[in-house]
């Protein structure tokens, strides 16, 4: 929010209060304005990570892995014949996470047969599509929501994810 | 269709009920969960959890799309909703049906049958069951008036959309009438989506009687007996037994097959329950509403029956006619179950989350406890308060309330304040020792409890 509150009118106020009720019916998570000097954040849940131009649809929550994480992983689900990488190396110190912002089938690619979104080694901006998730048939792009380069891909292509996890790790910068 | 694996939509002690049962059952068991439900029991036991979304049940346990997702990505081929959340949403059962799985609930058209007061009252009419004198669909505070002149007052103003407790009015003068059907239609608007209302004559010393019935896909449908859930605070069931005490057998059995003509007149499938209103002074019933889900106080019939109503759920939504006909069901005995809430009964029981210190639930014979609670559980403060069903059975009823008596004695929470002292208090009144409930005595003697423990 802005610290120049006082100059915010009546009229303004009750146009924020509409903005919050349409957030509130839709499925996005977060909304930012600009007017002039105004910049308002509206959002449900965490702080989103500023993002550069238009807000992305799904932004996806961040966690930033030092030792341990603060939220609790996901239980270790029925061992789906997942590819995990084999050498399955301990998070680096500053790394973040990419997490799934919802659950779905998660995609790595746009499509089948497609080179993957990104790649292990790859740089990302904040607004770079990482993967899909599709929750019966919509698709929900799955936006980076962090600059820097990927070094592990998390989850398997066309696996179903749970809500908060893990999809990526990116060393930051 | 054989079920073999299912998705369970719900959490807490119920959950935890569906697994167990699918585990006697050879069913594989997926539960959904939310973020704050991802450690708990039910995500511990069942073969597989999945988090669908975050604590907010409006974007987890309401969210019907992730449901079906999730049951398609788990490679589910049913989904069992509990009750309460998405357990009576039609659309979550159009969906499963539409992607090819097993809803084991009703059809989504009985459902919206029931779902909709006004209809349902409607059909309890068509199947010859007694209906409360009323009205259907009221336009205005005018006609709300001319029919409840008619109807005599005190009448209760009723939400369509409504049910369980939920959206009603009590209106003794005409004065208030208007303005209160006003006031009514809106909030019935704002918390169901539509205004809708109608009237029915209210009964000021009634009884809540339900019958527990069982349909399968081939017209059968039997009862499970009557429950009393009569004890109630603010429209919510607290204490239930089954049978119903103090009403003449016949008068029973009549009620009991009400409910049976109800729901065999609408093909109904699966276990539901037809709740009815019992006038304690006339001595006569009335349909109130029929619920298309398993509910709370399903453990009651299950004592006094032997039947396992949640595998008989599974069953029927497999395609198998009833293993059991109406002469096999034997009520026997007498059980009684008690509501433990995470609520403070001297602050008006309020609601209290929090970390639960010590859980030393009752143990000994003729003892039932359903939770999804232990010692070290944090009670989550997104969601409703019931931490456990504390069930007893005894021969008799004098046996069962002594039961009663001395398991709450015995079972033991610390860390979260429940509604154990004031159930313990309930049952040492002689009101409930005579059998003499109404759905008002527990707002009559909450004074007096209140007063007592100060």
């Amino acid at each position: 929010m802005s610290n120049d509150l006082t100059s915010l009118t009546e009229d303004h106020v009750r146009q924020l209060g509409r903005i919050i009720g349409t957030l509130e019916q839709s499925t996005f998570d977060f909304l930012q304005l600009e007017v002039g000097d105004l910049k308002v954040t509206i959002g449900k849940g965490n702080v989103p990570v500023p993002v550069p131009d238009a807000a992305a649809a799904m932004p996806p929550r961040l966690a930033v892995s030092s030792v341990a994480s603060t939220s609790a992983p996901p239980p270790q689900v029925e061992p789906a014949p997942a590819p995990t990488p084999s050498e399955s190396p301990p998070p680096t110190a500053g790394s973040v996470e990419i997490t799934s912002p919802i659950m779905g089938m998660f995609y790595t690619r746009p499509e089948p047969g497609a080179a993957t979104f990104v790649t292990v080694g790859e740089s990302v901006e904040e607004d770079s599509t990482v993967g899909l998730v599709e929750v019966m048939k919509t698709f929900n792009a799955v936006s980076a929501g962090v600059r820097g380069k990927i070094v592990e891909v998390c989850a398997p292509d066309a696996q179903l994810v749970e809500y908060g996890q893990v999809l990526f790790r990116v060393a930051q910068g | 269709m054989p079920i073999s694996k299912v998705l369970i939509a719900n959490r807490g002690e119920i959950a935890l009920r569906v697994i167990l049962a699918c585990q006697e059952l050879g069913i594989e068991t997926v539960l959904t969960t939310s973020e704050a439900d991802r450690d708990s029991l039910p995500a511990r036991v069942a073969d597989r959890a999945i988090c669908i979304g975050p604590a907010r049940s409006t974007e987890s346990y309401l969210n019907h799309r992730s449901i079906v997702a999730a049951a398609l990505g788990a490679g589910a081929d049913a989904v069992h909703p509990g009750y309460g959340f998405l357990a009576e949403s039609p659309d979550l059962a159009d969906a499963c049906v539409a992607e090819g799985l097993t809803f084991v609930g009703p059809t989504a058209d009985h459902m919206r049958q029931m779902g909709n007061k006004i209809q349902a009252r409607l059909l309890a009419k068509a199947a010859g069951v007694p209906t409360l004198s009323g009205s259907e669909r009221i336009g205005s505070p005018e006609e709300a008036i001319a029919i409840a002149e008619r109807v005599g007052f005190p009448v209760i103003l009723k939400a369509a959309a409504g049910g369980g407790g939920r959206g009603m009015k009590v209106v003794n003068h005409a004065g208030n009438l208007a303005q209160t059907f006003t006031s009514a239609a809106a909030e019935a608007g704002a918390a169901f989506g539509d205004p809708t209302l109608y009237i029915e004559r209210f009964i000021r010393n009634a009884r809540h009687i339900e019958v527990q019935v069982l349909g399968d896909r081939f017209g059968t449908v039997v009862h499970v007996g009557e429950r009393d859930c009569s004890l109630q605070r603010r429209h919510q069931k607290v204490v239930e037994e089954a049978p119903a005490p103090r009403i003449a057998e016949d008068l029973r059995a009549e009620i009991r097959h009400a409910a049976v003509k109800l729901a065999r007149n609408i093909g109904y499938e699966n276990a539901g329950t037809v709740e009815f209103i019992y006038d304690e002074d006339e001595k006569r019933f009335y349909f109130l509403e029929m619920n298309t889900r398993i509910q709370v106080e399903h453990p009651v019939s299950e004592t006094i029956t032997g039947i396992d109503l949640v595998q008989e759920q599974f069953r029927i939504a497999e395609g198998l006619p009833l293993r059991v006909g109406q002469a096999d069901i034997v009520l026997r005995g007498h059980a009684i179950e008690c509501r433990i809430n995470a609520e403070s009964p001297r602050a008006g029981f309020r609601p209290n989350a929090g970390v639960i210190e010590r859980w030393e639930p009752p143990v000994g014979p003729n003892i039932r406890v359903d939770t999804h609670c232990y010692t070290g559980y944090r009670v989550p403060v997104f969601y409703d308060s019931l931490l456990a069903k504390l069930i007893v059975y005894g021969s008799t009823r004098a046996e069962a309330i002594e039961r009663m008596r001395r398991s709450l004695d015995r079972f033991v929470v610390t860390g979260v304040d429940t509604t154990i002292p004031f159930l313990r208090f309930m049952m040492e009144r002689d009101e409930f020792a005579n059998g003499a409930m109404t759905t008002h005595l527990i707002d009559d003697v909450l004074p007096q409890f209140i007063g007592q423990s100060q």
